[in-house]
């Protein structure tokens, strides 16, 4: 068990852990919780509020009750959820296919071993310029190991997006059960 | 030819570029014509039910194409163990064994040679196909649960139809109570009634 003498340190040290004190600071913390962006309300988009308008009118009828309303619109905006986390597994593969992976590639980094040719060129031969004999190569870059046929260029696209893929099933799931009940709520109110 | 969508409000399903749309519809009319969907939630579920078959089937086609990808390297990692000799190195074998492996899928000769090192150990095809799904299996368990959670979900909106369908009869049957009980309708004897008061 910690002593009173750590416990007012361990405080005072916590006093001290504030977060960010810059703004660039401050702005890259902000992005901390940030992953796929998908959670982000739409509404404010001018042509998803249009497109929601239409489908909130589609499910509730001609009706005027507010309560009804509110609820056909929690089912239409689950609804254009799961067709924006759908559009966004699609948009993931065939990015995956056309590059070979998702992030664009990193500048080439000198491995041990390359830095280690080196060294030898140098104990070899001192005093003599260290590129002659001594070549780095190019990293085999992600799109060249893409096999160039169907179906295995797309199932190589799908596997190497696995893990994104899986994260956006999550967040899918999560879209439909928030629709089903948002139906459910709808049958209550319209009884 | 441009896909149409019954209820244009529904956001269509958007497809790989490999995929065929008009497969897609056909998969999508044999779910329409399954369950007959009536009015928007309905139809929003047919949907749903749609796009996540097609995506099961998108997935399973991959998990068969990645396991037929791994065949070459996992042949040559199972010629590379059985090709070698006791105080071999496996590197010592390495260039037979790929030169086998990369034959094997065109040249029948090849392929009577690697089925008879696989008897000399008791071993058949279906080890370089094991071997295959051992060294995918990383992908192929990931696949796995996005398979299973979609199947989930697939059965759990039939399961949202059949309720909400449930929901609505039950509904009409209510309302249609009233009306025989003469709740939701005013009575002949009711309204003569009120007449002769007002008279």
């Amino acid at each position: 068990m910690a002593s009173e003498r750590q416990i007012a340190a361990n405080r005072r040290n916590a006093r001290k852990s504030t977060g960010p004190r810059s703004t660039a600071g401050k702005k890259r913390a902000g992005r901390n919780a940030y992953r796929h962006g998908l959670s982000v309300s739409m509404s404010s988009n001018a042509a998803f509020a249009k497109e929601l308008d239409r489908l909130v009118r589609e499910i509730a009828g001609d009706t005027k009750n507010a309560i009804v309303l509110e609820r056909a619109r929690a089912v239409a905006e689950a609804e254009l959820d799961l067709a924006r986390v759908r559009r966004a597994k699609v948009a993931l593969i065939e990015r995956a296919s056309a590059f070979g992976e998702l992030d664009p590639p990193r500048p080439s980094r000198v491995t041990a071993f390359q830095l280690l040719r080196v060294l030898k060129a140098i104990v070899r031969n001192p005093g003599e310029p260290i590129a002659d004999g001594v070549t780095f190569s190019e990293p085999i870059g992600s799109l060249a190991t893409m096999p160039s046929q169907e179906p295995y260029r797309s199932a190589e696209a799908v596997r190497r997006v696995l893990p994104e893929l899986r994260k956006l099933n999550r967040y899918e799931r999560r879209a439909a059960m928030r629709r089903d009940r948002a139906v459910r709520d709808l049958w209550v109110e319209q009884k | 030819m441009p896909r149409i969508n019954e209820l244009a409000l529904l956001p269509k399903l958007p497809l790989l570029i490999t995929e065929s749309a008009d497969e897609f519809d056909a998969l999508s009319h044999a779910f329409e014509r399954e369950i007959k969907p009536r009015g928007i939630i309905e139809q929003m579920y047919v949907h749903d039910i749609s796009s996540i078959v097609w995506e099961i089937l998108r997935l399973r086609r991959c998990k068969v194409v990645i396991i037929n990808s791994a065949f070459r390297g996992a042949l040559q990692n199972l010629l590379k163990k059985l090709l070698r000799q006791p105080g071999q190195y496996e590197y010592e074998v390495e260039d037979e064994a790929e030169a086998l492996a990369q034959t094997w899928f065109t040249d029948q000769e090849a392929k009577k040679q690697v089925s008879e090192i696989l008897t000399r150990f008791d071993l058949d095809e279906s080890a370089i196909e094991a071997e295959a799904i051992r060294r995918s299996s990383a992908d192929l368990e990931l696949l796995d649960r996005m398979l299973t959670s979609l199947e989930s979900r697939r059965n759990k909106a039939l399961g949202c139809v059949a309720e909400y369908r449930a929901s609505l009869a039950h509904q009409l049957r209510e309302s249609a109570d009233r009306f025989v009980d003469g709740k939701g309708v005013l009575r002949l004897e009711d309204a003569a009634s009120k007449r002769s008061t007002a008279a």
